[in-house]
């Protein structure tokens, strides 16, 4: 992780071009049941570096179950899933956040007795000094590394004027953004965001998108995204996958998803976008 | 704890990152509280005090009833307590089972003591080594589950522990008896732990158990400082604040976790083998869950999550234990009107509804409501600051 | 004694010990599925119940205690057996719904660590108001001999196989059965045991569609409380009665709720019979010798329940009947 190329203190370099079009996610037949409940049904999917994808699809269709898989916290009942070649079924979370997958939660999922400046310190120690390490003697002033990709981050979100603030005391929105911090200080390839705009004001929400762009275009990143928000969807998508009932009914760019009947039908209802 | 940045401008915490521009006598100490040789340093300066202003002052020491062992024994469990606290406190782990690791320590230096050498530092390097053993496998079993499992386990494991040394391993430990024969040799070969010092050290300090004693408590609480500005003080508190977000970081929590419990089990270990320095004698109740209950009651009378809270949880602990369940009559000072009749055999129920109403309206202990008391001042000497 | 029959003693005498363990453990496992609340007094339930028991079945002569000071040595109602086993469930009920009411109940939000320390606090609290009441000694709470005058409970009854073998331990595992069968009818098919099953699998969803959840929260509490109670009374006259019996049951019924799943009656019941088997067979167990060495299995008995606890942890850290997905 920390010799990766695409590390965000490093605002210069630019996606690899050699490597953009390389399938960087795959799941295949990927199945997931509740009991009797299936809510990952049969999802083969492919995501490549530098694309945005995002995943639609009615309540209940699983989404979240199909983030909550890629990211371990949930068990697959069959099915495979490939990270840049590599199976990951078998992996705790935290190796997989360490092979490059990072994730957004749908709430402000932070540590709010810490400081912003510590929560930001707490990803960047994990992507520059790994899982674990026995630096239990070592003082924490000591870690520039640390110290300096924890700022750069809460740089790239807006949040250094705040570092000293404990993190419960930011508005919500800030929150939030702390959080998709923290997912970034992870150093990730691929970010995935769990409805990264939920319960924001029209303003935050905006700032969120900008962050977006701003961080797909400084990072090369790749993103899976989870999101009600259709106009989001629709501007800021490379590709779309709509799920239905745990499986994928449809699959293509923003046009195509427009057009195509099928979604319209199970998904919206017959309503015209 | 310190969180300063590498550009090193001088914010305090929690004051939204306002640089201090008046250079008054407090923001300076503010300066200088959090750093480590300052806190050492005055830690060093207080045990070294302790026992003259608990037993032998002039009026204090009349005022309190207090004696050079029981000094002794407040920093022993003050040590215990330091290193339970990184477990409860900072890391969120609620142990029931550490009588296993401060009785294991005690078994271990006792058992070494009586076999191989009595030496003062054999016996706490071996037991704070079973300690560190003994608390990696049991953290490794009770921590598969986490929450209320692992209280419950703990305290499964520890009792499976008093029970072994109660009657199968009764030819190692003595059984109900517990181990006795310990004769602890002179320190360095020289120095007799139950002989006084020289001169002003021996009114000062007293004997040199106390010395031995206090330079361990002293390194003690320097090592538990210097764990807590580590990565791992933050790792901790990240895991005590949200557990699922530290591992969906990209951190082994589940390793932290253990180290964490590995980490104060040493502290317990530590402590236990002083204990059986200090008595000479190790009974069995030092593995029973009683142990286990007086630490965690210390711990968070004293105030969870900061670093002398449990110190301080330790000392009024072993005070009223020790000194107030010697009062037969609670008077009101001054006169001769008796408020409570045979008054000791009440310590331990009162003891009990004191932890009961912190628990209820003060979680974070005394140390917690004096930091609250200081904050408030200094809100009031320095309102400008915010 | 034939092996038969002395395996046959020890299975009886390991279903009596059990006994009292599922008894507890039924409670501290719905307690805690349903409420997911953790309750270290538990024990204190228990010892409310003891020495409720004792007071209300017996006389009793008090050697030490603030009581026996102030001129109460003479304590008890002596009103027999049967009266303690139908008034101290009916009392304990109370203290539950007491201690669920203005104790439990603000600790619901609160982390599992608050919960512990306040139950444990309180734990504490009661048993040192009971040793300050009716002193540390232990107090005699002989075995009642009839129950309504004609039915005898005591002495040694014989059995078939078995032999002779004590008629009490016979009473205790059916009073057990009978009761931890009617809590299971009541869980598994009644409204009301609809709703605490739901509540075990999601609390959240059930408050969702809008059901009052906190009545029937203090009935489980009651429930629990009362068959703790119940386990004081009928267990008292095996063991000394003294104010640490609470704290000292409080582990291995702890462990049996582990062993078995949170939240199962079914899984009470076998978590408590494999400890209180474990027990009565390494008690039971004649001792090996081998050449010179000879082994001798009881002191191992406390050992061993918690030796099987671990294994059985290690293998299905849920516990036999636990749920893996519903378990925190």
């Amino acid at each position: 992780m920390s010799s990766d190329p695409d590390a965000p203190s490093d605002a210069t370099s630019t996606p690899d071009a050699s490597r953009s079009g390389e399938t960087l996610l795959e799941t295949r037949g990927l199945v997931k049941e509740f009991g009797g409940l299936v809510a990952t049904d049969d999802v083969s999917i492919d995501v490549k570096r530098g694309e945005r994808v995002s995943i639609i699809g009615p309540n209940g269709a699983g989404k979240s179950t199909l983030i909550n898989l890629i990211t371990r916290r949930l068990e697959p009942t069959r099915g495979d899933i490939l990270f840049k070649g590599e199976s990951i079924v078998q992996m705790e979370p935290h190796q997989v956040v360490q092979r490059g997958i990072s994730k957004s939660f749908q709430t402000a999922s932070i540590f709010p007795d810490l400081t912003v400046m510590e929560n930001a310190q707490i990803a960047a120690l994990a992507a520059e000094h790994g899982e674990f390490g026995f630096n239990f003697l070592t003082h924490r002033d000591k870690l520039t590394d640390v110290h300096e990709l924890a700022e750069d981050t809460l740089e790239a979100v807006g949040l250094l004027d705040r570092a000293h603030n404990d993190a419960e005391d930011l508005p919500y929105g800030d929150k939030r953004r702390l959080e998709i911090g923290i997912a970034l200080a992870a150093e990730p390839d691929l970010l995935l965001m769990d409805e990264p705009t939920a319960g924001m004001s029209p303003e935050e929400t905006q700032a969120t998108v900008d962050l977006i762009e701003e961080v797909k275009e400084e990072m090369g990143l790749t993103f899976v995204l989870v999101e009600h928000d259709m106009e989001i969807v629709f501007s800021i998508s490379d590709r779309i996958v709509v799920l239905n009932r745990g499986g994928v009914i449809a699959e293509g760019t923003p046009e195509e998803i427009r057009g195509d009947p099928a979604v319209q039908e199970a998904y919206l209802g017959g309503v015209e976008l | 704890m310190s969180d300063r940045n590498t550009t090193g401008e001088s914010s305090t915490k929690s004051d939204g990152g306002t640089v201090i521009a008046d250079n008054t006598l407090v923001a300076r100490w503010e300066e200088i509280r959090e750093r480590e040789a300052t806190v050492v340093g005055v830690t060093a300066i207080c045990v070294a005090i302790f026992p003259w202003l608990f037993s032998r002052a002039p009026v204090i020491s009349d005022v309190l009833l207090g004696y050079q062992s029981l000094a002794t024994l407040i920093l022993i469990w003050g040590i215990f307590a330091v290193g339970f606290d990184l477990l409860l406190g900072y890391t969120g782990l609620l142990s029931f089972g550490h009588a296993a690791f401060w009785g294991g320590a005690a078994y271990a230096a006792g058992i070494v003591a009586n076999t191989v050498s009595a030496d003062p530092i054999v016996m706490v390097v071996a037991g704070t080594a079973f300690a560190v053993l003994l608390a990696w496998v049991l953290g490794f079993l009770s921590l598969r589950r986490g929450g209320i499992y692992f209280s419950i386990l703990t305290l499964a494991f520890a009792q499976m522990l008093y029970y072994m040394s109660a009657a199968p391993l009764a030819f190692l430990t003595g059984g109900e008896n517990g181990l006795t024969g310990i004769s602890v040799t002179p320190l360095f070969g020289v120095f007799h732990l139950e002989s006084d010092l020289p001169s002003v050290a021996g009114t000062l300090i007293g004997n040199w158990m106390y010395l031995f004693v206090g330079v361990i408590a002293v390194l003690s609480v320097a090592a538990a400082y210097r764990i807590l500005n580590s990565p791992y003080g933050m790792v901790f508190r990240a895991i005590r604040e949200n557990e699922q977000r530290a591992e969906f970081v990209g951190l082994n929590v589940w390793r932290y976790k253990l180290m964490a419990f590995i980490i104060s089990g040493a502290f317990a270990g530590i402590a236990g083998s002083l204990f059986t320095i200090h008595g000479s004698y190790v009974p069995l109740q030092s593995l029973y869950w009683t142990e286990s209950g007086e630490i965690v009651i210390m711990t968070v009378l004293g105030g969870t999550a900061s670093l002398f809270g449990p110190i301080l949880g330790a000392g009024l602990y072993l005070y009223v234990e020790n000194i107030v369940s010697g009062v037969q009559q609670l008077t009101i000072p001054f006169t001769d009107i008796v408020l409570i009749n045979d008054f000791g055999t009440y310590w331990h129920l009162l003891l009990g509804l004191v932890f009961l109403v912190v628990i209820w309206v003060a979680p974070r202990g005394i140390w917690g409501a004096v930091s609250d008391l200081r904050a408030l001042v200094r809100r009031l000497a320095g309102g400008d600051r915010r | 004694m034939s092996i038969v029959s002395e395996l046959a003693v020890i299975l009886l005498n390991g279903l009596q010990q059990g006994a009292i363990y599922v008894l507890l453990a039924v409670g501290l496992s719905i307690i805690l599925g349903t409420l997911k609340f953790v309750n270290f007094a538990h024990g204190a339930l228990y010892l409310v119940g003891t020495y409720a028991g004792l007071f209300i079945a017996l006389d009793v002569t008090l050697s030490s205690g603030k009581l026996q000071e102030w001129g109460y040595g003479e304590f008890g109602l002596g009103w027999g057996f049967l009266a303690a086993l139908i008034l101290v469930p009916l009392f304990v009920f109370a203290v539950g719904l007491l201690m669920e009411r203005f104790l439990a109940r603000s600790f619901y939000d609160r982390p599992d660590t608050d919960q512990i320390l306040v139950t444990f606090g309180l734990a504490i609290v009661v048993q040192e108001l009971f040793r300050v009441l009716f002193g540390s000694n232990s107090l005699p709470f002989t075995q009642p001999e009839y129950i309504l005058s004609v039915i005898p409970v005591s002495g040694p009854m014989q059995l078939p196989i078995v032999g002779s073998f004590p008629r009490w331990r016979l009473w205790v595992i059916a009073i057990t059965a009978v009761l931890v069968g009617i809590v299971y009818l009541l869980v598994e098919h009644t409204d009301f045991g609809l709703v605490v099953r739901a509540g075990t699998r999601d609390a959240e969803m059930v408050r969702l569609l809008g059901i009052k959840i906190s009545r029937p929260y203090l009935v489980v509490f009651g429930i629990g409380a009362a068959l703790a109670g119940v386990a004081g009374v009928v267990g008292g006259p095996l063991n000394v009665v003294n104010p640490t019996v609470g704290m000292n049951i409080l582990v291995p019924a702890f462990l049996t709720v582990v062993i078995g799943g949170v939240g199962t009656i079914t899984g009470a019941v076998v978590g408590g019979l494999i400890i209180g088997l474990t027990q009565a067979t390494l008690i039971g167990l004649p001792s090996v010798t081998i050449a010179s060495f000879t082994l001798n299995f009881s002191p191992w008995s406390q050992v061993g329940l918690y030796a099987i606890a671990a294994i059985i942890l290690l293998v299905r850290p849920q516990g036999i009947f636990g749920n893996e997905e519903v378990a925190p």
